[in-house]
């Protein structure tokens, strides 16, 4: 029983990050008007998807409360930032600042960073604010506007609810290494990603 | 052990895991169909190509999660969980265009050296197992970081790359499992009598 | 008994934030163009645009480049659609001419383009608001027109808001996994007949009472769901499956319209329809799959929803089954007039 455990575990770890990059890019048109536009830009986008993921696991470690908090205020400030940036839009991304991302909730993930509910809340926050805010440029060159936005948030809320629940439920010890590992690749990603936007850069 | 005593919410995990994965794979290739950037997955395909484009990579990879599943608790852990992470800083520095003296050599004694441990069964202290392991993350990780085709898309090719070098992993940790029987350790004994075998040919091939 | 109170107001908002978007145009009914070869270099053309819907899809094919259209009078109002014939005539055939579907663009419609060769050979393509042109030529196999066919069953359900919006109605009233099991399967079973009798050709229903009928669907389990939350017992909570069956019949008939106004050629309509169904029904299962797993999500990490905020998918369902069945009459009767 424990190795059928095991072997759905590796399975959706490994498929997981391999659904973005299978099918990436970055707005994509579904046909299916601006908001389901949305959600698929979120499943589609790993920039914006591993870190939602990073900070549902990280909140999942931390328990129920902490999943709680980041369910409601990590697509909150996402929104915000969204409609900032739909308001006063700029061009450009910024990759380092998300490698960064990557590596830090990451290794937070990869240590089981005992940190305070507070600060999974701060970071949902700058997380939040700082992709929303990319997401809403994008969104107002793509003229996908608040619709679309609204489908991002609502995917993101679906990820972050499922991925942090199924963390939460957890039970066995060697599953929450295998969420650690699931860290640990997403600094690894980010390492390399910083390796290549410094070198293009 | 708390894994033994199987909760309800634990149950319900594992049906979301089959439910989820089945979903995805049920809707995924219609949803996704024909939006998929050339480039970037383009970017994905290379990235989960590369780690395995080399016999001595993938011989050195296995055999480091071999070695983990001797060693046991931590390292069949902690390896897991530290090794992406220790060579994607060598990539790192890769990409940077950081040079590190003896890199080739580095790697073709990898093989060798990982070969021997799993075949004398070493079991030197912690710090030094992972001092060694991870010395050959960097040269592997920097070898891979050099060699990286300009032009692709970074982030996909690094998640390609990243989740084949883990699954590599995977499958050595899980060949390793068999180190509980007898017979099981006598065969990982003898796969690391092949892998240095294969290390040693490669550093002839080298030399000649 | 009731299990389902707690759901999660998420899922209302972005059902209304769709509903507002998509309900106009709720009926997404693709657009039909066949091409058939007659003589070298001479094709006869069959132009279905849908109309009907709540708003006007203003598209038309744009004739390629050295290629001539004549349409000898022939422009015919057929219920659901706009039918063009005529007669295209290409100078060296119509390989490598680029087709393009002007208008496409600004819908949320695809175009099913098909063109019969005169050595026998088959091309279809599907235009979709994303890549509203194609260049013709080249070949297409069962296989790609096969999933031409799940894809749009796909996008139906997708953005069939209001087949979706009973689906969950549905599912707040069932209140215990065997029960679901049964309502879903009579839904599926229910309109997958319905929709086999209206693409057969077996028997038809005018789309605007059918769409108001559809909305008075949703808007019956409205009240049920109240009765519901009271802890009362109806019918319907008992047997929510028959309910289910009964109006899932209905639905199937508003699935049908996304499939027979394209005039498929005769022998290909079972696989179409197969395939088409098999595309509505792996969108209705992820959407159930998903309420169920985000529901479980929910309970795991202890959310504790305000009331309303747990009432109010109950209360999207009514709310917006009313607006539908009061906007659909509005329809349905300025069509009598």
């Amino acid at each position: 029983m424990r190795w059928g455990l095991l072997r759905a575990a590796i399975a959706s770890a490994a498929t997981v990050p391999m659904i973005p990059a299978v099918a990436s890019a970055h707005l994509v048109n579904t046909g299916l008007g601006p908001f389901y536009d949305g959600i698929s830009h979120l499943t589609l986008t790993p920039e914006d998807l591993l870190p939602a993921i990073a900070l549902a696991l990280l909140a999942g470690l931390r328990g129920a409360y902490a999943g709680r908090l980041a369910l409601f205020i990590f697509p909150a400030s996402w929104l915000i930032g969204g409609l900032a940036g739909l308001a006063w839009p700029t061009v450009g991304t910024a990759p380092v600042p998300i490698a960064v991302g990557f590596i830090l909730l990451g290794g937070l993930v990869a240590t089981d960073a005992n940190i305070k509910p507070s600060w999974v809340v701060v970071l949902a926050i700058g997380l939040g604010l700082f992709h929303g805010y990319l997401n809403g440029a994008a969104m107002s060159q793509a003229r996908l506007g608040a619709l679309g936005l609204g489908g991002i948030v609502a995917a993101l809320f679906a990820v972050v609810a499922l991925v942090a629940a199924l963390v939460v439920a957890l039970r066995p010890p060697w599953t929450r290494i295998a969420v650690r590992v699931a860290g640990s690749w997403i600094v690894a990603v980010g390492l390399l990603l910083l390796g290549w936007s410094l070198r293009a850069a | 052990m708390i894994g033994d005593h199987r909760t309800h919410a634990a149950f319900s995990a594992r049906a979301m895991i089959r439910a989820a994965l089945a979903m995805v794979v049920a809707l995924w290739p219609v949803l996704a169909w024909a939006h998929a950037e050339q480039g970037r997955a383009a970017g994905f395909l290379a990235g989960v190509h590369h780690p395995i484009s080399g016999l001595d990579h993938v011989l050195a990879m296995i055999s480091v999660g071999l070695w983990g599943a001797q060693l046991g608790a931590p390292a069949i852990w902690l390896l897991p969980v530290t090794f992406p992470v220790v060579m994607a800083m060598g990539g790192m520095l890769g990409l940077l265009g950081v040079h590190l003296p003896g890199v080739e050599i580095g790697i073709i004694f990898s093989g060798i050296v990982l070969g021997l441990t799993v075949f004398a069964e070493w079991r030197p202290p912690m710090g030094l197992a992972a001092a060694i392991v991870g010395c050959f993350a960097v040269f592997h990780g920097h070898a891979h970081g050099v060699e990286l085709p300009a032009g692709a898309s970074g982030l996909t090719y690094s998640i390609g790359f990243v989740m084949t070098t883990g699954t590599l992993h995977a499958v050595g940790i899980g060949i390793g499992v068999i180190h509980r029987w007898g017979w099981g350790r006598l065969a990982l004994r003898a796969s690391g009598a092949c892998v240095t075998t294969a290390g040693l040919f490669f550093l002839w091939k080298v030399l000649a | 008994m009731k299990r389902r109170g707690g759901l999660f107001p998420l899922l209302a908002m972005a059902f209304m934030l769709v509903a507002a978007e998509t309900a106009p145009a709720h009926e997404v009914r693709p657009g039909f163009l066949e091409l058939r070869e007659i003589d070298p270099n001479t094709y006869s053309l069959l132009w279905k645009r849908p109309t009907g819907g709540e708003v006007e899809i203003q598209i038309a094919p744009v004739v390629p480049e050295g290629c001539r259209l004549s349409t000898p009078d022939r422009q015919q109002l057929t219920p659901g659609a706009v039918v063009v014939r005529g007669t295209l005539t290409c100078e060296g055939g119509i390989a490598a001419k680029t087709l393009r579907v002007a208008g496409l663009e600004t819908t949320i419609t695809d175009v099913l383009v098909r063109i019969h060769h005169a050595d026998g050979r088959l091309e279809s393509h599907l235009l979709r608001p994303a890549t509203p042109s194609v260049t013709l030529g080249g070949l297409t196999s069962g296989l790609q027109r096969g999933i031409s066919y799940v894809q749009l069953g796909f996008q139906h359900i997708l953005l069939g808001v209001d087949h979706l919006l009973f689906v969950l109605g549905l599912l707040l009233i069932v209140s215990s996994r065997w029960m679901l099991f049964k309502t879903v399967t009579a839904f599926t079973a229910a309109h997958s007949i319905t929709l086999a009798i209206a693409t057969l050709g077996y028997a038809s229903v005018p789309l605007p009472p059918l769409n108001a009928a559809i909305a008075l669907s949703i808007l019956f389990l409205g009240p049920e769901i109240v009765r519901a939350w009271r802890g009362e017992t109806s019918f319907t909570i008992r047997h929510p499956w028959v309910v289910a069956f009964a109006f899932g019949l209905l639905h199937g008939f508003g699935f049908a319209s996304g499939l027979t106004t394209m005039g498929l050629p005769r022998a290909e309509i079972p696989l179409a329809l197969l395939l088409f169904n098999v595309g509505v029904e792996l969108g209705q299962l992820g959407f159930v799959i998903l309420i169920l797993l985000l529901e479980r999500a929910f309970s795991v990490l202890e959310v504790r929803w305000p009331r309303l905020a747990a009432r109010l998918p109950g209360y999207a369902v009514g709310t917006l089954g009313a607006y539908w069945t009061i906007q659909r009459t509005l329809i349905l009767l300025g069509g009598l007039r």
